[in-house]
């Protein structure tokens, strides 16, 4: 379970735990005795049987679709329907050939697909850990405000590990709770910059909000990296 | 830039029947977007493949697919499968919601709203002005209703509000299950096990990387 470390409004700070929020089963697929069957990833096709290939080996596309009709050379009859498990991603050259060392390039564009800029590609390196305190900013939004300015894609809650750190997380909600808002929580000395979970991951935006039932608590941290308003060209028209 | 606009979506508000334009908002319209490019040593332009676990067959893009096995671990064709919801309670499939007017009749507050993790957003441009149903968004009214694009076999959230500047969104999100715990419920695992655990199976904390 990943840890965060987090700073109260006292500045004291603490590790706990978070978790992705799941979204629950709505779905389930049950066979005529209404046994539940589970879906699997098989394999369909390699990339040594795929059109490109055929045509470098039969010629024109209409020896590679009498070939299809003759002798099936798409499919690999050992693999094809095959379970898969365990796999991994990678990059392959044109000539389908695994490549184990890559240059990577970000073309970055502008809303209305221009070219701005070429760089190599920077991966971004994750800030939220059980080590790095992550700051109180002290900024809070209403939370009725917050919900119309900022797309919330994402949360994670967080879990105390002890009673000590389930005081500290309680009393965080309970003040949240009161002031009815949400606290923007940022990583960086100043706790101004956004969250990075990972390394090479989407930087988000947190913001923190509490919860309480009786002597329970709730401690939510929305992610968003989109704000609710019209892109500029629908703003002049 | 074409704008890229679906559908009019309609509304039934107090008997009335309300229409709106929709303008698919993300943030590539909003702040631009990234490109990447990889390349060999050679220079040569690389994709994206799937290594099976194997280790030598490599599939391609649209290499994959999803199929059904039943209890006994035998094959099981979809048309012979039937959906259930979690009690095992048949499900009625939804229409496509723009086949016919949307009641907007549930109003929810921000606590059950911010429930939701929300996935897609439009901006929405009435036809033609309906008063109170604007006043009622104006005032903060948060519409709830269910959504389905072509139609399917469970309908996602919708939401119709304002935001902060006074322009009419319409949102797509997905309900998520929140808990309170209490000081009995404390996680007992040792945080650098299960991380361990987590890390290798892609569990626990979310994939940004996917997004």
């Amino acid at each position: 379970m990943p840890e965060i470390n987090i700073c109260n409004e006292a500045g004291r700070d603490a590790a706990v735990t978070m978790e992705s929020v799941f979204k629950p089963l709505r779905v389930r697929w049950i066979d005529e005795k209404g046994r539940q069957a589970q879906s699997v990833r098989i394999l369909k096709s390699t990339l040594d049987r795929d059109i490109g290939s055929l045509s470098e080996s039969h010629g024109k596309l209409e020896e590679v679709s009498s070939a299809l009709i003759s002798s099936d050379p798409e499919v690999d009859m050992e693999i094809v329907g095959t379970i898969l498990n365990n796999t991994s991603r990678v990059y392959v050259n044109p000539k389908r050939q695994i490549v184990h060392r890559i240059e990577q390039f970000e073309i970055i564009k502008n809303p209305d697909g221009s070219e701005r800029e070429k760089r190599s590609r920077e991966l971004t390196v994750k800030n939220v850990s059980e080590q790095t305190p992550l700051k109180w900013s002290g900024v809070f939004i209403k939370r009725d405000e917050a919900m119309r300015k900022f797309l919330f894609s994402n949360k994670l809650q967080l879990f105390h590990i002890n009673g000590l750190t389930y005081d500290f997380l309680f009393g965080i909600c309970k003040e949240l709770e009161e002031k009815d808002s949400l606290m923007l929580l940022g990583a960086g000395p100043k706790g101004n910059q956004p969250l990075i979970l990972r390394r090479g991951s989407v930087p988000y935006r947190g913001f923190l909000e509490g919860r309480t039932d009786g002597d329970k608590y709730c401690l939510l941290l929305h992610l968003s990296n989109l704000e609710l308003k019209p892109p500029e060209e629908t703003e002049e028209s | 830039m074409a704008k890229r606009r679906t559908k009019p979506l309609v509304f039934q508000f107090e008997n009335d029947e309300v229409t709106f334009d929709m303008i698919k908002v993300d943030r590539s319209k909003l702040y631009g977007f990234k490109e990447l490019e990889v390349t060999d040593d050679d220079g040569n332009g690389c994709e994206l493949a799937t290594l099976a676990e194997d280790g030598r067959t490599i599939i391609g893009k649209g290499g994959t697919g999803i199929g059904y096995l039943a209890a006994d671990g035998c094959w099981a064709a979809k048309s012979n499968l039937k959906p259930v919801d979690i009690e095992g309670e048949e499900i009625t499939p939804v229409k496509s919601s723009f086949g016919a007017p949307i009641p907007l009749t549930e109003k929810v507050d921000v606590t059950e709203f911010l429930n939701h993790n929300i996935r897609l957003s439009y901006l929405m441009q009435p036809e033609a002005l309906h008063e109170n149903l604007m006043k009622s968004l104006t005032d903060g009214a948060i519409y709830r209703f269910p959504y389905s694009y072509r139609g399917g076999l469970e309908a996602d959230a919708g939401f119709l509000l304002m935001n902060a500047e006074q322009q009419v969104f319409f949102l797509v999100g997905d309900p998520t299950v929140i808990e309170f715990v209490g000081l009995q419920q404390a996680a007992s695992v040792a945080p650098d096990a299960e991380a361990a655990e987590a890390e290798s199976e892609g569990g626990g904390l979310m994939d940004f990387g996917m997004i």
